[in-house]
């Protein structure tokens, strides 16, 4: 137990020394990190409640004020703090980009090693399914299935149906890649081997296949996530969010829907515009490095690092 | 597929940047553009709406943009003139017998239709007797002809309609029965063919001439009736154009693009009225926005699913003492609409039907408390008051169509939090609503909006009994017997005070029984350029008015 937490430890620290390196990653890192701990943190990040009204002395509500001190990113069309409901957001807007991130990981981690592994007719067939719901255009399907799901009085929130909804539809990538891995995997001679000594399939799925596509899962399940999240937005943004709850998507929707471009109130629909490039734009940073640096196909030599490569190669112009 | 995330999220910021700097330029092309539309040989009025008609076929047309180019192109009996009241259009006058059952209409001369043949009487009673008779294929307008017996002609410009039982509203009645001509709608033998028929070149004997309906653009292009009997119309040309998209309809106006707009989001109108060359119009008017409580009878079937609680009066006061209906006017609403308290609105006809003795219940959360102790609910460590299996803690349901409903919702949850209540705030696809409201009663409290009818009879339907048994349109599942027995005497009584008197009783019941809390009349608000038309009549009918419109003349 101990020596596995020690290689767990120096594992890490290897990654991270690996990690520390590259610069991009390192900016994809810090804005994903941020967002979760504004999420997490928010009450205490904000001055206000999402749903308070701001009132000047008179008691009448501040409607599209410009930032000021009593609000730093000015106030929304019902008077309340743009900030606040920003920070808010993140929680909602991570939350769906996560759970359904995962959700669609799963499915598609479990299609592609199944169809990789087993092969044949079981391949054919979950093969098939992936195709078909590749061909279909993403967003106009989605859009048909929340609207339908919305109208079948299902009595949960708009936000679990916009989950599953992205996270059922959104796993065909991630099945076809873990697929290929897991066909070039399972022909390996250490495979072959324990498949000889009476090795069931359980077990050599899961103590010799998973370990090496995790790194694949684990970086694609990051790329995912920038595009739950940016779904989210568009989705909710064409009003089939929960309007109850502060997620960025929403907040454009008010913003659009109760004229703030007429109004000319930019503070209203720029910051949660520049709010999801922030999560997305460090999901898909952070997603390229690992999945560079966690998947071994796609570095030439492990034991070299990118400098020596380059001058390997600047060398062997000459 | 990384690389086109990273591209789209530039591109999206990018966008952003750009919008941002495009929100505030000021009004520049506006001026540019003007002379332009001067230089043309003739004066087009165009308007900008956001719906468009659904048909031109009077026989099945539901949306009211259609209804609006019916009052363009064909003249009725009666019509509503912009004070609220009842005047002739095709008829001169007209009386009504002491018994209420016959009604004697005297016809003006000089209706030609715009084939330039001349209108005759028998060609109304074609019309209206091709309605009564065939209530199916007559779908949308039959109700207008409910009780009509017989109608005739007695000479050459006397129509006389008999009915059945006496008619209260027949005024407003006669202002929907379109005279259309009959060759357009003689050659159809059943109601799908009827109700097929796309009725694309109408004749008829308005201020206007359709040219043009393009049903996929939905633009409509209407020509002055130059022969008009009652003056012909001051511009040469009317275009209707729609618009998915309100900014996009605001900015149009501003450049000049459009002449006027039907109807402006609350949230523009201020920044509409600071546009140079361009006039807003707010009038107050009758759509209202209520707060609907569970009234269903628990012995209904199936059974209620809302909470037991709301059926305490107690409750349904303390309701109404936490709902801040000035707050929702002044941040909702920007100010553009009257705090409500009856389901007639006091601009409905002029102001005659509104019951002026009701006193709206105050804000007072203070009060609510009070009325809840008193009623023995006792305040929880959670905040929410309980009393035995009674919970104040209640479903608040709302429309996923306007963004309206969800800032209402907002503060709601907020007042009812400071008198010990719970509402959490849901919103419903409006089919899934429909269904739950209407026969089923499977809600607590739901925020929704009714368009009433120029003529009080509709909305008050809407809270009798029957009209929740037989799936209709009662979404309170409020049952009055005395409520519903004044909803039948009301229809019958031709004597307009004493119809108005019913009328009020009716809203002191609907008032003090709460089935809805009325919160807000909203305003119609309208605007049109100041620099190019003048002579838009203002009232509750809207500037797009018939007679609005014959009364519009070009700026020279």
């Amino acid at each position: 137990m101990n020596e596995n937490w020690a290689l767990f430890k120096r594992n890490l620290f290897e990654f991270w020394k690996a990690f520390r390196r590259n610069k991009l990653g390192l900016l994809g890192g810090f804005l994903v990190l941020t967002a979760i701990l504004a999420a997490t943190f928010a009450p205490l990040l904000t001055p206000y409640a999402p749903t308070e009204v701001i009132r000047d002395v008179n008691g009448r509500g501040l409607t599209f004020a410009p930032p000021s001190v009593h609000a730093p990113l000015g106030t929304d069309d019902a008077g309340r703090d743009i900030w606040s409901q920003l920070i808010y957001g993140a929680r909602v807007s991570l939350a769906v980009g996560f759970l359904a991130g995962f959700i669609a990981m799963f499915i598609g981690s479990l299609f592609g090693i199944l169809a990789g592994y087993f092969g044949g007719r079981i391949d054919n067939l979950l093969m098939r399914v992936t195709d078909v719901l590749l061909v279909i255009p993403d967003l106009p399907l989605m859009l048909v299935l929340v609207a339908t799901l919305r109208q079948m009085d299902l009595h949960v929130s708009p936000l679990v149906v916009l989950v599953f909804v992205i996270g059922l539809l959104y796993w065909t990538s991630t099945a076809r890649l873990i697929r290929s891995q897991v066909l070039t995997i399972k022909e390996r001679q250490y495979v072959a081997r324990s498949r000889a000594i009476g090795a069931g399939h359980v077990h050599i799925i899961r103590k010799h296949i998973l370990p090496q596509i995790m790194p694949l899962i684990v970086a694609n399940t990051v790329l995912i996530i920038s595009t739950a999240i940016l779904i989210e937005s568009g989705l909710a943004f064409l009003g089939l969010g929960d309007p109850t709850q502060p997620s960025w998507g929403a907040m454009l929707n008010f913003a659009f829907d109760r004229s703030a471009v007429t109004n000319g109130a930019w503070w209203f629909y720029l910051p949660p515009g520049f709010a999801i490039v922030w999560v997305t734009l460090g999901c898909v940073l952070l997603g390229n490095v690992l999945e560079d640096m966690l998947n071994p196909r796609l570095t030439a030599h492990h034991l070299e690092s990118n400098q020596n490569m380059i001058a390997i190669q600047k060398r062997e112009g000459e | 597929m990384n690389k086109k995330l990273f591209v789209l999220s530039l591109l999206v910021l990018l966008s952003l940047i750009l919008s941002a700097c495009g929100g505030n330029q000021p009004a520049a092309p506006a001026a540019t553009n003007a002379p332009a539309a001067t230089e043309l040989p003739s004066s087009i009025l165009r308007i900008g709406w956001s719906g468009k008609p659904d048909t031109l076929n009077p026989a099945y047309a539901f949306l009211s943009e259609s209804y609006t180019i019916f009052h363009l192109i064909y003249s009725t009996l009666t019509t509503q003139s912009t004070d609220g009241s009842y005047v002739g259009l095709l008829a001169q006058d007209w009386s009504v017998s002491a018994d209420g059952l016959t009604w004697t209409y005297h016809l003006k001369d000089g209706f030609i239709w715009n084939n330039g043949e001349p209108f005759t009487a028998d060609q109304l009673v074609w019309a209206i007797n091709a309605i009564m008779k065939d209530t199916e294929g007559w779908a949308t307008l039959s109700s207008y002809t409910a009780g009509f017996k017989e109608v005739t002609t007695t000479d050459a410009t006397t129509i006389v309609i008999v009915t059945e039982y006496p008619i209260a509203n027949m005024d407003y009645r006669t202002s929907f029965l379109y005279a259309f001509y009959p060759p357009d709608f003689e050659k159809f033998s059943t109601a799908e063919e009827l109700q097929n028929f796309g009725n694309d070149a109408p004749i008829g004997t308005g201020p206007f001439i359709l040219k043009n309906f393009d049903k996929d653009t939905g633009v409509v292009l209407l020509d002055a009736n130059k022969e008009y009997v009652d003056g012909a119309p001051k511009i040469d040309r009317l275009i209707f154009q729609t618009f998915d998209n309100t900014d996009a309809m605001v900015q149009a106006l501003k450049v000049g693009d459009i002449d006027m707009l039907t109807s402006v989001p609350a949230s523009a109108f201020e920044t509409v009225k600071g546009f140079e060359n361009v006039k807003t119009t707010a009038i107050h008017n009758s759509y209202f926005y209520e707060l609907i409580i569970n009234s269903v009878d628990p012995n209904n079937d199936p059974a209620p699913t809302g909470n037991p609680a709301l059926a305490d009066p107690a409750v349904r006061l303390a309701i109404a003492h936490s709902i801040n209906k000035q707050d929702i006017v002044d941040i909702v609403f920007q100010g553009l609409a009257a705090p409500g308290d009856s389901i007639i609105a006091p601009a409905m006809g002029g102001g005659f039907w509104h019951d002026p003795n009701i006193k709206d219940i105050p804000f007072d959360t203070a009060e609510a408390n009070r009325i809840l102790d008193k009623a023995g609910y006792v305040l929880g460590s959670d905040g929410v008051r309980t009393k035995g299996n009674l919970r104040l803690e209640f479903r608040l349901q709302f429309p996923s169509t306007l963004s309206v409903y969800a800032r209402i919702a907002d503060m709601m949850a907020d007042w009812f939090k400071q008198a010990g209540m719970k509402a959490n705030p849901e919103t419903m696809d409006e089919d899934s609503l429909i269904a739950s409201t209407t026969a089923v009663g499977d809600y607590d409290l739901v925020l929704w909006s009714w368009e009433p009818d120029p003529d009080p009879d509709f909305i008050l339907s809407v809270l009798t009994t029957v009209q929740f048994l037989e799936g209709g349109w009662s979404d309170s599942g409020y049952h009055n017997p005395a409520y519903d027995q004044l909803y039948l005497d009301q229809q019958q009584l031709v004597d307009k005070t004493a119809r108005q008197q019913a009328i009020w009783k009716m809203q002191e019941m609907i008032f003090n029984d709460i089935p809805y809390s009325v919160l807000v009349y909203e305003d119609l608000l309208q605007t049109y350029r100041s620099d190019r038309f003048t002579g838009f009549i203002e009232s509750p009918l809207g500037i797009e008015s018939t007679q609005s419109l014959l009364n519009v003349e070009p700026i020279k």
